[in-house]
């Protein structure tokens, strides 16, 4: 009974005191909050370079949040509602257009040249993080769309490099063959990339369509669609990529990938994945170019932003936070320790300093970035409203044709009508 | 007066209860419920649109048909299910085993885990492609499917998982049985009933009071239930919305697509469902719940 009263007096005193401590602390430094999603290396390299900022600043306490992808909108969507987002938040293109446009994200046009350096960034990249008009997001890297692909198999089993250009219908044939040449049960030679939206982007820009129109609208035919789940009907029927169950497993990130599971050869993916993918398989992998309509013709990938910095627009502290993005994204010594993790750094002067220091991984990633650079096509218009739901729908659509529940013909028909649905819901 | 002076103290003990009460549990429900009159979307301030959400539930929505046709088979399998074995368990270690301590909590355990992230993933293996039950089916040259990413079958995973959770129904049909009188069984063994007889005709009436509470419970157990398939379909409800619960969906609309307006609407039709369905159970009881013996 004693011991338990003195414990809870000691247990009372202690938070007391740690929250006193708090509160001075609260009141010598501006405290700033930064969010990023991502794995362990990523928070090693962020939380020094915060270490490193509040070694300069001292007036400046930087908290790192972090959470992986798959939890990381859901709880940035409770804390938007919370009134509580963090200052700095790392940003995703496929979702800068809703925060932006519902008011959560501060413009920072009146911010460059004073707190943000933009200085040694080119147009391109500027422009990746505008929504109408405005600077929502700063790079933190440059990356494109690449598949990555076991390269050291292909090698041992004599099969060709997948060196640009391979068209569609080539790269079909191809994986049949790498299917035949592996000689093993449960396993293929490419991923089931139907329900990939970034796949499908590629296909129908290939075709001289978009995602979406710059009116916001779902850009493609129920013919356009047709003819993609008819395409990846047929890869499945002459065995060239996994069946559906098995696809079906695939959460499309990194660590349930089928290439990650050894079901295939070849996946869909991100360039700045490539160091992701190669920590978690054995084989050695390559970065290679999605598939091309025509052989004469520029693909239909394109440079973005792997993803961003946006300052929440109920921070208190605009100035420092902006400040503290600056750092991330133009600062030399940043991106010393930053490295190439989130992608090629959007700034010439920092990519110049880091060039030096790269491994392999990171080297084959900025020289495949510089291969395709002559190759890729200006940046699409930018998604509406409802474009993370249509690729679920574009996901589930596929398994719909992989099972055998629908033709291609009678999915094209449908997704183009629940899309333009979702589309006009907003 | 002594009597009066206690009354306030009485309100006073209770305080903590009434602030979680209304703070916690009446407080969000009635702003849900506002809000479901509403196109809130987490982020911007909400704006009024009446009965909107509703009506599109109730006309538009195919997706509500598709989760409610998931969930309703879910119930309508792993209730029943789930009951039985959970009974036949009870029956059998109401025999009057040695060492029943450690076999209550033996199959209590799986209860405690079940509602885990760690054994919905631990789920996910073993009915996998290459998973442990087709290993051991292949010993026996059957070449079983990948059960928990096909349509056909997902939805039966997450049914073995729920029967599989029989602990707690379990340990209150124990002790529902162990209160049944011996002396009836004794007269009806003189009287030469067969054992199946005296369990139809004593054992199940006499139990009936714990068996309409552990419907009641499990059957709201079940149309609330949400880890399993958001875990073992990645929180997709596929393969092609075969495992999308109600409960899932309404989590989509409102974290995935920020539509928290919409799903709040979708929320209160789930408790005015559920109310519904208990409502019915009640009615029902008096037809076959004996209270005496």
């Amino acid at each position: 009974m004693t011991t338990n009263t003195l414990g809870r007096r000691t247990l009372l005193g202690t938070s007391a005191a740690s929250l006193l401590s708090l509160r001075a602390q609260a009141q010598a430094a501006t405290r700033l909050r930064l969010y990023w999603w991502g794995g362990v290396e990523r928070a090693e390299r962020t939380n020094k370079t915060s270490e490193l900022y509040m070694k300069a600043h001292p007036s400046i306490t930087v908290a790192g949040e972090t959470v992986g992808w798959g939890d990381y909108w859901t709880r940035m969507a409770t804390q938007a509602a919370g009134r509580n987002l963090p200052d700095v938040l790392q940003m995703d293109y496929g979702y800068i257009f809703e925060y932006a446009r519902r008011g959560a994200l501060l413009p920072l046009d009146a911010h460059v040249g004073k707190e943000l350096d933009l200085s040694g960034f080119d147009a391109a990249s500027v422009d990746g993080g505008r929504v109408d008009g405005k600077i929502y997001g700063v790079s933190l890297g440059l990356n494109s769309t690449s598949i990555v692909y076991d390269r050291e198999t292909f090698n041992a089993l004599g099969l060709a490099r997948l060196s640009w250009p391979v068209t569609w219908e080539d790269f079909a044939k191809r994986m049949t063959e790498a299917t035949k040449a592996l000689k093993r049960d449960g396993i293929w030679g490419s991923t089931d990339a139907g329900g990939s939206g970034p796949a499908l982007e590629v296909w129908l820009r290939g075709r001289g369509r978009e995602m979406y129109t710059t009116e916001g609208k779902f850009g493609a035919t129920a013919a356009d669609m047709a003819d993609w789940f008819a395409y990846w009907a047929e890869m499945r029927a002459t065995n060239a990529c996994v069946p559906p169950d098995v696809q079906a497993l695939d959460k499309l990130d990194v660590d349930t990938s089928v290439l990650t599971l050894g079901k295939a050869l070849v996946g869909f993916a991100n360039s700045n994945q490539l160091v992701g993918y190669q920590a978690v398989n054995k084989k050695k992998l390559d970065l290679a170019m999605y598939p091309a309509a025509k052989t004469d013709q520029k693909s239909g990938q394109y440079l973005k932003p792997s993803q961003m910095l946006s300052i929440a627009a109920t921070t208190k502290n605009k100035d420092e936070a902006v400040k503290l993005l600056s750092f991330f994204v133009a600062d030399t010594e940043a991106g010393k320790l930053l490295g190439v993790e989130r992608g090629i750094p959007a700034s010439k002067k920092v990519r110049e300093v880091i060039a030096p220091s790269l491994d392999a991984m990171a080297t084959r990633m900025s020289s495949y970035i510089a291969e395709i650079s002559d190759k890729v096509s200006p940046l699409p218009p930018p998604p509406p409203r409802g474009a993370g739901e249509v690729l679920t729908l574009l996901l589930r659509t596929n398994e719909t044709v992989g099972f055998k529940r629908a033709t291609p013909a009678a999915a094209g028909a449908q997704f183009v009508r629940e899309a333009t649905d979702i589309i006009s819901r907003g | 007066m002594a009597k009066r002076r206690r009354i306030p103290a009485g309100y006073l003990f209770l305080l903590p209860w009434f602030v979680g009460f209304f703070g916690l549990t009446l407080g969000p429900a009635l702003t849900s419920l506002y809000l479901s009159f509403t196109n809130y979307d987490l982020i911007q301030s909400p704006g009024w649109v009446g009965l909107a959400n509703y009506v599109r539930i109730l006309t538009a929505d195919s997706k509500v048909a598709e989760s409610i046709h998931v969930t309703l088979l879910y119930v309508v399998l792993s209730v029943p299910l789930k009951l039985g074995s959970a009974l036949a368990i009870a029956m059998i270690l109401n025999r009057g085993l040695r060492g029943l301590p450690l076999y209550r909590a033996l199959f209590y355990l799986p209860s405690l885990l079940g509602a885990s992230v760690a054994i919905a993933t631990l789920w996910r293996q073993v009915f996998s492609g290459d998973g442990l039950l087709n290993r051991i089916l292949l010993l026996f040259g059957i070449h079983g499917p990948s059960w928990v990413s096909d349509p056909d079958t997902a939805i039966y995973t997450l049914v073995a998982l729920s029967v599989w959770q029989f602990g707690s129904p379990m340990i209150i049909f124990l002790a529902g049985l162990r209160q049944l009188p011996r002396d009836i069984y004794e007269a009806a063994a003189l009287d030469g009933a067969p054992p199946a007889y005296q369990f139809w005709r004593i054992t199940i009436p006499l139990l009936t009071p714990v068996i309409f509470f552990n419907l009641v419970v499990q059957t709201i157990e079940a149309f609330k239930a949400f880890t399993p398939a958001f875990i073992i379909s990645g929180g997709t409800g596929g393969p092609i919305n075969a495992t999308l619960f109600y409960t899932l969906y309404l989590y989509q609309e409102a974290f995935g697509y920020l539509r928290m307006g919409y799903a709040a609407a979708l929320a209160w039709l789930l408790v005015i469902a559920i109310a519904a369905v208990t409502a019915l159970a009640f009615l029902s009881a008096r037809r076959w719940v004996h209270y005496e013996a």
